[in-house]
């Protein structure tokens, strides 16, 4: 079974939520779509729920259209971020909803909603309202009425954004055990956070201002972005990127740093490109490049460096605590074999080889 | 989609209805207007505008808007004085005030004629007690109901107790949705309670102020039911509103061609007024806001 | 806060809540009162002023003779409010359902301009609408009968419906609907089974607004029946005369006006308890 969408697009107000998305997603997998705020995950979900048809293009379940069939026929669940459950039912109640429209036998539909509730871990909460649930347990419920029809495609729209983030930690891993032990629908999640997506190690769909950038295993985009847009957009804190050459000499950055060119880059011809390197890969030492701290954000135990020298701007991700003041000078050193190489265009010319 | 033939289902009946009742009678008034129908010639004939050239002309007709504009702007402004001044004095402590807060309520809820019928009583110059309690003030009886300004005084009175709570409940319940922290930070930067009220409560009541104030125009200006109890537009034309004018033509002399002329004539000067009211408010009040 | 302005706090209410009460207690006294008692001037306190009687509250199950036989307004005025009342809110909540869930487009007409017109029908003094309705009416055979006049007041109170469950509705969010549609109902069947059970704040509030503009209409009542239909208003209305019976009026206008202030009770719990943000604007 499979779920093809082919050149989906839809305006709302002249803005184009959804541009010429095309992509097919198959039975038993899990997918991420990843993309910043307003990129249209949120479209492409309600294009795939029913809920808003697309101006243009089709979508077919197995072949079949599923233009012609409304959201109450569709077999699809919904997670939203918000904490969606029927508040004047019980636990319970909000779980059978989507049973009882089907006419099963009382004992069938209890059967099957005491398994669920179960694999849930919401067994004893069954007899209260959902108003008297916390967070997490809401989202619970949520999940639990979306699994208990088992059906063809189950959409997930950012379900974790907010729960705190030790619970999101939790109920993370408690989806990949429920989603792993299950291989009959499409399930498609979606985070604005690409570390969640490598998390969950899926595979990944890229989105940006309406369209499909890249798709591919979690692990590959992250070692190959195919564009700028993507890299930046697939690491938190988003890639350094910063626009050079290479000429006879090596690699120029912002015109300025001279660096020896990397083997990996050896087979490039000589031009400008955009350079990235992850912030994490940006490090400092006792000598490198001259650079002026502008910012230092404290996380947690890791620290965000931004750093300038001269028009270059960087983000390095340092472990550990470092109270910089404005204005310091620290010194910066890139591991050249970490660097990225994007043509003028956007278009990935070479990446690391190790995975970056 | 089929969501869309779920959609109509919805608004359909809502909305023959309110055409059914409401546009047709606009449309019929319009096309009455153009007509001569009376008691003498019942009837749907065409005179063109001649009604209207003789509203052009009728004084009595133009000088009740005078007359409505002082009732509904006198009363209304002080039903907003009047109920923000007790919303201000209750809404910190809310949970003594629950007693009160019904109490508040009732003149609102009870039925305007009735409550009409009763002050009338009450403005009775020889056996009532308005004039009762001015003697012992030591004040002189006023005749309330057959001066003209006094009559005016008495149906501003009656509307002022009607309808303030109106304008307690809409600012109260503004008041308790406003955000605290602008208090707090006009109290830690030492604002005494005058200048707080000026410049946090005030101005970020302004929208509610103004819808309170847009709503209670519009209902005040089509006051009827006390006016015909109490005064019955006397003393004279003293009392006389434009819509109760529009009723003694078209429902008492049966002029009801002339009628609704002035029916139509009288809509469009009130939805003109009052989209002009509200523009002004709006500006008057967000400009406040800036100045703040 | 000192002791003056709390002085000067409580000393407005009581004095405003005075002023509320008045009314009434002037009602109250005077329903007891006789001819005597009122001639004379006004009179206060039974016993010390005047001779009290219950001669105005037996009038109210007389008619002539300054009587006014209340029973069967109150019962008209009962049917015609409540079943008005019942027709305008389920009316009015299906359409501002329509309203907040859905977008209509008809030429250049979208939702706001549709709820516009719905609520702009306030504007409309009764007097424009009394002659127009009366001529309907009249065609229609239903004058001075209560299902005309309830015909009538659906379309004064399904504005009121429509204004308070539209932004009730607006409050409730779209993901329930759509949570619905994906567990198997149709638009219909996700605004029975889950938005309805969840409005119970919203209709109760359009459900009270209702019932009391339609008790409290006199101008319709009196403009459209005569004397087959009697509604309570007009009733007590046709009690003024150049020789008002005093205590009978006051008597019937203090029935009527009684399951008004019950409604206060109710309806304040209700706008307290802030369930209303949004619809008392």
């Amino acid at each position: 079974m499979s779920l093809v969408s082919t050149e989906l697009t839809r305006s709302v107000d002249g803005v184009a939520h959804l541009d010429g998305i095309s992509c097919v997603l198959e039975r038993g997998r899990f997918y991420v779509i990843v993309g910043p705020t307003l990129s249209g995950k949120t479209s492409l979900l309600h294009a795939f729920a029913g809920l808003d048809a697309p101006d243009t293009g089709r979508i077919t379940l197995d072949g079949a259209d599923l233009a012609a069939v409304p959201v109450w026929s569709r077999s699809v669940s919904m997670v939203y971020q918000q904490f969606i459950n029927y508040p004047h039912l019980s636990v319970y109640e909000n779980i059978a909803f989507p049973l009882r429209r089907r006419r099963l036998a009382q004992a069938e539909l209890d059967s099957r909603v005491r398994a669920i509730a179960e694999t849930v871990g919401l067994t004893s909460l069954l007899a209260r309202l959902p108003g008297a649930l916390s967070g997490g347990q809401q989202q619970r419920v949520a999940l639990a009425r979306s699994l208990v029809k088992g059906s063809d495609l189950l959409l997930l729209d950012e379900p974790l954004v907010n729960l705190d983030y030790k619970l999101r930690e939790q109920l993370r891993e408690e989806f990949l055990n429920i989603f792993s032990a299950q291989n009959r629908s499409i399930l498609v999640y979606t985070t604005a956070d690409p570390n969640e997506a490598l998390l969950f190690d899926a595979e990944v769909l890229v989105m940006h201002e309406g369209r499909l950038l890249q798709v591919g295993s979690a692990q590959s985009v992250y070692a190959r972005p195919a564009t700028t847009a993507v890299a930046r957009i697939f690491s938190d804190p988003p890639m350094n990127l910063v626009p050079g050459s290479i000429d006879a000499a090596g690699l120029r950055l912002a015109n300025d740093v001279l660096l020896p060119r990397p083997r990996h880059l050896d087979a490039l011809p000589p031009g400008p490109y955009v350079f990235g390197i992850h912030p994490g890969d940006v490090a400092l030492a006792a000598s490198g490049i001259a650079s002026e701290v502008e910012l230092a954000e404290i996380s947690g135990s890791e620290t965000f460096l931004h750093v300038r020298h001269a028009d270059m701007r960087l983000v390095a991700h340092l472990s550990g605590v470092y109270a910089y003041a404005l204005g310091e000078n620290v010194e910066i050193v890139l591991e050249g074999a970490k660097l990225f190489a994007f043509g003028i265009d956007g278009g990935l010319a070479a990446a690391p080889e190790s995975g970056g | 989609m089929s969501v869309d033939r779920g959609k109509l289902v919805f608004v359909l009946p809502g909305l023959i209805v309110l055409v059914a009742i409401i546009l047709f009678p606009l449309l019929f008034t319009i096309r009455v207007s153009l007509s001569s129908w009376d008691v003498a010639q019942p009837g749907l004939d065409w005179i063109g505008v001649t009604n209207y050239l003789r509203l052009a002309e009728d004084t009595r007709f133009w000088e009740s808007f005078g007359r409505l504009a002082l009732m509904a702007l006198g009363s209304v402004a002080l039903q907003y004085l009047l109920g923000f001044g007790l919303a201000l004095l209750v809404w910190r402590d809310m949970r003594a005030g629950r007693f009160f807060r019904v109490l508040f309520l009732i003149p609102m809820m009870t039925t305007p004629v009735i409550m009409a019928v009763i002050w009338r009583t009450v403005f009775h110059e020889s056996l009532g007690p308005a004039n009762d309690v001015l003697r012992l003030l030591g004040m002189a009886s006023l005749p309330w109901l057959s001066q003209a300004g006094l009559a005016m005084t008495s149906v501003i009175i009656v509307e002022v107790w009607q309808w303030t709570p109106f304008m307690f409940l809409m600012l109260l319940a503004g008041l308790l949705s406003l955000p605290r922290e602008p208090f707090l930070a006009a109290a830690i930067d030492g604002a005494g309670p005058i200048r707080t009220f000026l410049r946090v409560t005030f101005p970020m009541i302004a929208p509610i102020s103004i819808g309170a104030i847009i709503i209670r125009l519009i209902e005040a200006s089509k006051i009827m039911d006390t006016v015909y109890v109490i005064t019955s537009g006397g003393p004279g034309t003293a009392t006389e509103t434009s819509s109760y004018y529009i009723f003694i033509r078209g429902l008492r002399d049966f002029q009801i061609g002339y009628a609704a002329s002035l029916s139509f004539t009288y809509l469009v000067i009130m939805a003109i007024s009052l989209t002009i009211i509200a523009k002004v408010l709006a500006r008057a009040m967000i400009v406040k806001d800036r100045a703040a | 806060m000192s002791a003056l302005y709390r002085a000067l706090k409580y000393a407005a209410i009581l004095l405003w809540s005075a002023f509320v009460i008045a009314p009434f207690l002037w009602a109250l006294t005077t329903s007891f009162k006789t001819a005597n008692g009122i001639t004379g001037g006004p009179t206060y306190i039974p016993w010390l002023q005047y001779e009290p009687s219950l001669e105005g509250w037996r009038l109210l199950f007389r008619s002539g003779g300054g009587g006014i036989a209340i029973g069967g307004p109150y019962l008209s005025s009962l049917v015609v409010t409540i079943s008005a009342s019942l027709i305008s809110l389920v009316l009015g909540t299906l359409a501002a359902y329509g309203l907040s869930r859905f977008t209509y487009r008809a030429g250049f007409v979208r939702n706001a301009d549709i709820t516009f017109f719905f609520i702009s029908q306030r504007i409309m003094p009764p007097v424009v609408l009394a002659i127009p309705f009366f001529l309907m009416l009249q065609f229609l055979g239903l004058l001075d009968t209560e299902v005309g006049l309830i015909i009538v007041y659906i379309a004064l109170l399904m504005p009121i419906a429509v204004w308070v469950m539209v932004d009730f509705f607006n409050t409730v969010p779209r993901e329930l609907d759509e949570s619905a549609m994906l567990d198997g109902c149709s638009p219909f069947e996700a605004f029975w089974r889950v938005i309805l059970p969840n409005s119970k704040p919203g209709l109760v509030v359009a459900g009270l607004f209702c019932l009391i503009f339609g008790w409290n209409d006199f101008f319709f009542a009196f403009t459209l029946t005569f004397t087959q239909t009697q509604l309570l208003p007009v009733a007590i209305v046709a009690l003024n005369s150049s020789v008002t019976p005093w205590w009978s009026l006051s008597a019937a206008a203090l029935v009527s006006v009684a399951p008004l202030v019950v409604v206060a009770f109710v309806l304040e719990s209700y706008l307290s308890r802030g369930n209303l943000a949004g619809a008392v604007r």
